[in-house]
């Protein structure tokens, strides 16, 4: 007793010291990331911000009002929605196609197969951009929503039927079983069963493409032209490409709503990975 | 000796491999093929394009940009991924686990922020805090520091701590997962021992996270790699090249300066990099896996 | 067997969606257009838009309902691009790539003319051209820039231009320097602007330069120095060949380091930036923070305009303007470019997309874009309109430089090699090269664009 005592008296000036250091550093780290991220926000709010402005003298909801007309943002955000949502549903679609086989049948193929996948899940998309501007002039796709998302779901695929494919592993075999033994089919149980059971999993994949297809600029800046399709991210390039008179209040406004709902999707995502994660623990167990 | 049985269990997969094989396999063919021709996207080589061999290959060996380009992609992935994200993202997962709970979130949410904004968000905000009238330089201002140009005169320093301010949750999160595993008692084993706090970090934290620094390590070169909207928007590569890393420079070969077969071959180049850091990183995975069974 | 039936036909479905891309080339043009009315024509219309030029945006605005009033059935998508210059040629020649996505009308510069023809991205004229009445109007300098190199027309000029050298005149006042101010060879132009720079501390001389300023960085700087220092010094006309290894390229750009070193030109941050001539133009002239700038004939504009971002009507009396002289003195030295109209070689309704070219160039529209944009006319009949010679005070000045002026190489190769000359004069503004060492990294770009043996040592 006396000598626990006299160890958590020693210690304890010297943890709170490196307690303190710590806290310190974190708080400056913070500080670093939270500044530029200060500046957006209140540059949002205020009507006349410029590169230099800090705390705005009256925060106003004008820059929102400016920017949410169709010409402006409505129609890029939903173009970006229809770019997002199409890819996900595409990516989900063939992923859980192709995770069946590779996760319920036992085949020398499939472990060649998830290596081509992990591999190209790795290789850098930005490096083939030039071919791919190239071979859409070829296939005569230049600007068709539509070559964008199938182009954006296969580069997306790889990592996609990878999680895919361990989630539906957590999903035991017999319950399908059952299912066929009361003359279910195999179609009918992925769609009854294992598709169901795997949701959270699904739509922590869901998240994750959208996520990334939402935030992309290069692959739609490179290869949609109309005004009509553009999207989110390339309106914001255009408005701050061309350094003149640059609005950055409605900028700033444009670019706080254009994160929004990725923003709330990770949120969700924090969510339901725990809820995943509860599955596979049950599964096991 | 492939049954029928199997070919139908393979069915589901065709439309994957198709899409793979079009999408993914087709351009880096497509870019082999390209980059052995004077493909433009103007002039007479626009509609006409002629095989030419090497050449493009020839050109890039002589091209002091290219040496250039290959140097700043160096800096710019070991400064802000192994350097930058990779220190800063262990440093603050092992300070979480003495920090106190409401700061801890406070900075882990920041750090968390600046990572979930869309690329071309964050290249805005930096843009905006580098530039000459911009936050940074105000800062410096109120302390006596001279404001700099920073966008002008230190670009890529610009550059890498925005994509430090950018990426580190990613490593964060991987170390903060990757410490959760540590046993609290080899912890309070080495305390008791009397180790001293870099001592114990490099004798029996680090030994332990071994596989999670090189699993991320290769991601985030990975990552870093192919990052081209945060490096063209703030900069677009200037002033006068000094920011110009492999992806930006694909880009203004191709498309800028319309030579698309020269464009092909700095994209050919930039495959065979990122083939071999895949191949080491499946190395990896693969000891790894070993090693858990 | 239910089953797998449908895992097969779900298989099925995204294998179509597959072949949707791979195998189906219809466009989605056509797509729309089965969708729409089925007698309706569609003409798309792009062009280039920023802070410092709306007047083609508003001329097609003028335009459009004008048009479609005269041809019904007939549809006009004005199609403004946002950009610099070299952000427009870039998003217009992805464009050209595929029949869907290029434009059935463009604005394209004149020295892109060759090139495109070339690539095979402009419609043939020549059948057109010779059954509109007015073509006649245009004088022969306009005509040659739409021409390919046999003579058949490709595009119509909207107008042409000259540059010469506009500067404030309180603020030479101020320096001492004679006013009107005409210096006559280099060395005189480099004391004047050195005793300025004595005066004011700020930018005595402003010449556009570096990769940022595009294809600017050559006609209102470079090449205002390389076509004072000899005949052809780019290109010789006598053999068709490049010119490489000439003195002259090297004294041009050892001016161009002396301006850049000796601070008298723009501080490099800024004149990296592409968009400078926005701030040259707009606050810098005015307020006497650049002393005298090189720029085009078309400058008035937006001073003039009312209401436009750089309005400034007190311009006529700060503002003088004189002529850029030759190295040695003797000569006046000017260039002259300006843009055009074209038609895509794709084009589904060639006949209603030159109606409308036709209709954007007739006689009051011609007249209202010269004005409007400070262009030097090139249709003779208007040229003798009373309010185009009374638009702006320097109308007579830059009109009278033309009679001296030069035009770029009309070949295809020369956009490229305009891009070598932009890193030229980069790789010195910023002390990357020497001029020994910049001079021979143009030869070797010349020789690499060419070949050797479309290349002459001078």
């Amino acid at each position: 007793m006396n000598k626990t005592d006299r160890k958590v008296l020693k210690r304890n000036p010297k943890d709170r010291l490196a307690k303190y250091g710590v806290n310190a550093s974190l708080v400056l780290v913070s500080l670093a990331f939270v500044t530029p991220l200060a500046w957006l926000v209140f540059a949002s709010l205020d009507r006349n911000a410029g590169v230099s402005s800090v705390v705005p003298e009256s925060l106003t909801l004008q820059n929102y009002e400016e920017i949410m007309r169709p010409d402006v943002a409505l129609l890029p955000i939903w173009n970006s929605l229809l770019l997002s949502f199409g890819t996900a549903f595409l990516t989900i679609f063939i992923s859980v196609l192709a995770a069946y086989p590779l996760s319920r049948y036992k085949m020398r193929f499939n472990q060649t197969y998830l290596y081509v996948i992990l591999f190209s899940s790795s290789l850098p998309i930005t490096a083939i951009m030039v071919p791919v501007y190239s071979l859409f002039v070829r296939l005569g796709q230049l600007d068709s929503m539509l070559a964008v998302i199938l182009f954006m779901s296969a580069s997306s695929l790889p990592f996609s039927i990878w999680l895919t494919k361990n989630f539906m592993d957590s999903v035991p075999v017999s319950l399908e079983e059952a299912a066929w033994v009361d003359g279910a089919s195999t179609a009918t149980t992925l769609r009854r069963i294992v598709v169901p059971l795997m949701t959270p999993g699904l739509s922590v994949v869901f998240i994750f493409v959208f996520i990334q297809a939402w935030g992309n600029f290069f692959v739609p800046f490179l290869l949609l032209f109309s005004k009509e399709k553009e999207t989110a991210a390339v309106t914001i390039f255009r408005f701050f490409g061309q350094y003149g008179e640059i609005a950055y209040g409605e900028l700033a406004a444009f670019s706080i709503l254009y994160a929004l709902p990725v923003v709330s999707l990770y949120f969700v995502m924090s969510r339901s990975l725990g809820g995943s994660f509860a599955l596979a623990g049950a599964v096991k167990g | 000796m492939i049954s029928t049985r199997n070919l139908k269990r393979r069915l589901p997969i065709l439309p994957s491999f198709l899409m793979l094989a079009l999408f993914m396999a087709g351009p880096i063919v497509w870019a082999l093929y390209i980059s052995l021709t004077n493909t433009s996207l103007t002039g007479t080589a626009a509609q006409d394009s002629q095989f030419i061999g090497l050449d493009n290959y020839l050109t890039m060996l002589g091209d002091p940009d290219f040496p250039n380009a290959v140097w700043l992609t160096v800096v710019f992935v070991v400064g802000s991924a192994i350097i930058g994200q990779n220190t800063l993202g262990l440093f603050l997962a092992i300070g979480f686990r003495s920090a106190s709970k409401a700061i801890k979130k406070t900075t882990s949410a920041l750090v968390m922020a600046a990572w979930m904004l869309p690329e071309i968000v964050v290249a805005f905000a930096a843009y905006v805090f580098f530039n000459t009238d911009g936050t940074l330089n105000q800062i410096l201002l109120s302390l006596g520091v001279d404001p700099i140009a920073w966008l002008f005169e230190a670009p890529m320093l610009a550059i890498v701590l925005a994509n430090i301010w950018r990426g580190t949750a990613f490593s964060l999160l991987v170390y903060m997962a990757a410490l959760d595993d540590v046993p609290e008692e080899i912890t309070e084993a080495a305390r008791i021992d009397g180790a001293s706090s870099s001592q114990h970090l490099f004798l029996v934290t680090l030994p332990i996270i071994k596989n999670s620094i090189n699993t991320n390590l290769m991601l985030i070169t990975l990552q870093t790699l192919s990052v081209f909207t945060l490096v063209y928007t703030m900069t677009r590569g200037g002033p006068s090249g000094k920011s110009t890393t492999l992806p930006v420079f694909a880009y203004d070969q191709a498309f800028r300066v319309a030579d698309i077969g020269y464009g092909a071959a700095i994209s050919v180049v930039m495959i065979l990099i990122g083939v071999i850091f895949s191949v080491i990183y499946l190395r990896l995975l693969r000891s790894e896996g070993d090693k858990n069974e | 067997m239910k089953s797998k039936k449908t895992i097969l036909g779900a298989s099925a479905v995204a294998l179509l969606l597959v072949g949707a891309v791979s195998g189906c080339t219809a466009s989605s043009e056509e797509a729309t257009s089965v969708n729409s009315e089925a007698e309706q024509k569609t003409i798309k219309v792009s062009y280039l838009v920023n802070d410092g030029f709306k007047q083609l945006d508003d001329l097609f605005n003028k335009v459009k309902p004008e048009f479609e009033e005269k041809n019904p059935g007939v549809v006009v998508e004005l199609d403004p691009i946002t950009g610099t210059d070299s952000d427009y040629t870039t998003k217009l020649s992805l464009m050209h790539q595929d029949p869907s996505t290029q434009p059935d009308v463009f604005y394209q510069d004149s020295f892109l003319v060759r090139s495109d023809v070339a690539a095979g991205y402009l419609l043939n004229l020549d059948q057109y051209v010779s059954e509109w009445d007015e073509w006649d109007m245009f004088d022969e300098g306009a005509k040659g820039a739409g021409q390919d190199a046999s003579g058949s027309v490709y595009a119509i000029s909207m107008g042409t231009d000259s540059r010469g050298i506009y500067y404030n005149k309180p603020v030479l006042e101020e320096a001492g320097i004679d006013l009107p101010w005409q210096p006559e060879n280099w060395d005189e132009l480099m004391a004047d602007v050195r005793q300025i720079k004595e005066s004011t501390g700020e930018i005595a001389f402003n010449t556009y330069s570096g990769n940022g300023a595009g294809e600017g960085a050559v006609m209102q700087g470079f090449f205002m120095f390389l076509y004072g220092t000899g005949e052809d010094p780019l290109f010789d006309n006598a053999s068709g060949k490049w010119v490489i290894g000439s003195q002259g390229f090297r004294d041009s750009l050892a001016a161009y380091e002396t301006l850049f070193q000796e601070e008298l030109a723009a501080p490099v941050e800024e004149a990296a930036d592409g968009n400078m001539w926005q701030k040259v133009l707009g606050p810098w002239i005015k307020d006497g923070t650049v002393a005298a700038t090189i720029d085009g004939s078309w400058v008035p504009r937006m001073w003039g305009s009312a209401g436009g971002d750089f309005e400034w009507p007190e311009y006529e009396d700060e503002i003088g303007v004189a002529y850029m002289p030759s190295q040695d003195g003797g000569s006046k030295v000017t260039l002259s470019g300006g843009w055009t109209l074209a038609l895509g070689s794709e084009t589904e309704h060639p006949e209603e997309a030159f109606a409308f070219l036709t209709e954007a160039l007739n006689y009051e529209n011609a007249l209202k874009f010269y004005v409007d944009n400070a262009q030097i006319a090139v249709r003779s009949d208007v040229a003798q309109d009373e309010a185009y010679q009374s638009a702006n005070k320097f109308v007579p000045f830059f009109t009278d430089l033309v009679s001296s002026t030069n035009f770029r190489p009309a070949t295809e190769d020369y956009p490229r090699i305009s891009i070598a000359v932009q890193q030229a004069t980069d790789d010195i503004m910023f002390g990357n090269k020497t001029v020994e060492e910049a001079a021979a990294a143009y030869d070797q770009a010349v020789i690499d664009i060419v070949g050797e043996e479309n290349v002459i040592r001078k």
